[in-house]
């Protein structure tokens, strides 16, 4: 429940998480790039090395970050198969029936394996694990702020956001302890017909409707009472603020990009 | 009736996270048959974590909770059985009505019970009546009741189970003092007529000493003492360590005698007590 709460957020105080979380969104939009940006064995490995430097330096267990890998293994043995033997090349390696796989569908696949390593290091590491979805929010309405020029709301998005993710724990806690009521009298949530679990849904689901409604409405006056009138003018108690840190970080991803770029120059058999 | 044990019970909330945080560490201790057990101990001591273990909410990380000396894990399927036998009131279970009418409601539990139409009509007057729900009431909605009645409405549901045990977590919170006594003395009643065991959390001491047989402390998961309430009552050094009091009359007593006036300390109300006052003149 307390997963929900602070999304996968994994306290460790290093500089990832202390860097501002605009930093870290653009940076984590520059890493995907880089790992497009990367077409031979040198590049790839790069990027490679520079995934599991962020993993060390974000100082995050191992453990947990493998297990968020582990939710896409499925997608990882797809692409795996995929480019293994869909990939027509020059040096054949292996031949049966109508199975024919070339040296170029596994340099292909190995690619891929590690450009998706990379894609989920790189968002998980820079943003779910190392800020907070309050911290991102803030982050997405400064970085979005000049669309309010063009009379986009931008800050009642964000409100709304925040308002959402700080709910959704006590929404699920709610839940639960509703869930346990009912079992205590007896309710039955995981046996019987189709028909049957979505009857035995209704004790819970009322008692939440109501609650959520209370809860809104609660919030509403508590917010008018504090004289609440939108983004108007409105400073923030978090103030976001780059450091020296931060834009060290900036320097350190656009030297990767930089270095990719050189990498891919070198002459190498094995390239996209 | 019956009587429930736990033995070297654990339970850890989110365990191997940041987060973890441990709410029961080997407790053991003994819900006797047809008592009034009263647990108290300060707020994020365990006691909702260790109510839920007695009617298998929860499940133990280790240790065992027995029922008349059976694992009720034993076969986790049956777990619905047990439910029936052990009735539990979670903390603020106004929340938690849902149905029509406050009849249909109350009529839930003994509904998966799978008993006949007149068994449930009789259960749900008698559970009516015990947590003091008025009769009118029944037809109304949940939601045209107050906080208080509707506080009674979700006890009389887990009473129309007519369980063998009825557990409360903090029954009486938040209600005034005559809905408070209403409530407690509905209980006792309870339990003089079915023979059944009755175990109440409450923050108040007041409360506890005057209704329970039995009390179990527990600090920081852990239970640090346990047995009849005067025993109990009388460490009063060790309830202050941890948060709690002994009852104010109690102390009140207890100060007397300090000063060299010859009463008795083991008093728990406010009768008893002037009671004893009164033999001194
Ligand atoms: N769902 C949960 N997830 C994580 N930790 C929890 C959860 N429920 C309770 N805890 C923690 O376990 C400990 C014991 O909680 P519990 O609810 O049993 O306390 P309590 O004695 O009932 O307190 P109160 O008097 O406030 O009701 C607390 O420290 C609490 O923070
Ligand atoms: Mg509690």
């Amino acid at each position: 429940m307390k997963n929900i709460a602070l999304g996968q957020y994994y306290p460790t105080g290093s500089v990832i998480h202390r860097a501002d979380p605009r930093m870290k969104l653009i940076l984590a939009v520059l890493f995907i790039v880089c790992t497009f940006l990367c077409k031979n064995i040198y590049s790839f490995g790069a990027i490679l090395l520079a995934s599991v430097l962020l993993v060390l330096v974000s100082r995050i267990p191992l453990k947990t970050v493998l297990r968020s890998i582990r939710a896409l293994l499925f997608i990882m043995i797809f692409t795996l198969v995929i480019n293994v033997f869909m990939t027509k090349g020059e040096v054949l390696l292996f031949e049966w029936k109508f199975i024919h796989i070339y040296r170029e569908g596994i340099v292909n696949a190995c690619f891929m394996l590690v450009r998706i390593f990379a894609l989920i290091i790189g968002t998980s590491i820079l943003l779910t694990y190392t800020t907070t979805p309050i911290a991102l929010t803030d982050a997405i309405e400064s970085l979005l702020s000049p669309l309010k020029k063009i009379k986009l709301p931008i800050h009642e998005f964000a409100m709304m956001m925040t308002i959402a993710l700080r709910f959704i724990p006590t929404l699920m806690e709610e839940t639960e302890k509703i869930m346990a009521a009912q079992k205590a009298r007896g309710a039955d949530f995981t046996n019987g017909s189709l028909i049957k679990r979505a009857k035995a849904l209704i004790p819970i689901l009322i008692p939440l409707f109501v609650s959520a409604f209370r809860r809104a409405d609660e919030l509403s006056v508590a917010m008018e009472c504090r004289c609440y009138h939108g983004g108007e003018g409105r400073t923030s108690m978090r103030v976001l603020k780059y450091r020296a840190s931060d834009f060290l970080l900036f320097l350190a991803f656009a030297a990767l990009c930089a270095g990719l770029i050189a990498l891919n120059l070198l002459k190498t058999p094995f390239a996209l | 009736m019956s009587e429930i044990k736990l033995e070297n019970v654990s339970y850890v909330y989110s365990e191997d996270t940041p987060y973890e945080k441990r709410a029961l560490t080997d407790v053991t201790a003994t819900i006797k048959s047809g008592a009034i057990t009263g647990i108290i101990g300060h707020t994020g001591s365990g006691k909702s974590t260790l109510v839920q273990m007695l009617n298998g909410l929860t499940r133990p990380m280790s240790g065992r909770v027995l029922l008349d000396g059976k694992d009720i894990w034993e076969d986790p399927k049956k777990i619905s059985d047990v439910r029936f036998r052990v009735g539990l009131v979670m903390q603020y279970p106004e929340y938690q009505l849902f149905d029509e009418t406050i009849r249909a409601d109350i009529a839930f539990g003994p509904k998966n019970m799978g008993l006949d139409k007149e068994e449930i009509e009789r259960r749900v007057l008698e559970a009516a009546d015990f947590a003091g729900v008025d009769r009118e009431w029944l037809d109304k909605s949940p939601f045209d009741l107050s906080g208080g009645q509707k506080r009674r409405a979700a006890i009389a549901g887990i009473i129309a189970m007519r369980p063998e045990i009825l557990v409360l977590d903090e029954p009486a919170a938040g209600l005034d003092p005559a809905g408070r006594k209403n409530i407690m003395e509905g209980l006792c009643a309870y339990r003089d007529k079915t023979g059944s065991s009755v175990v109440i959390v409450s923050h108040s001491m007041e409360d506890m000493a005057q209704y329970c047989d039995d009390i179990i402390v527990i600090s920081d998961g852990r239970v640090i003492a346990q047995g009849k309430k005067e025993e109990v009552f009388s460490q009063s050094d060790l309830l202050r360590s941890v948060g709690l009091d002994i009852p104010q009359i109690t102390l009140v007593m207890r100060l007397l005698a300090d000063n060299g006036i010859n009463v008795n300390t083991g008093v728990y109300t406010v009768e008893d007590a002037v009671n004893e006052i009164y033999k001194l003149i």
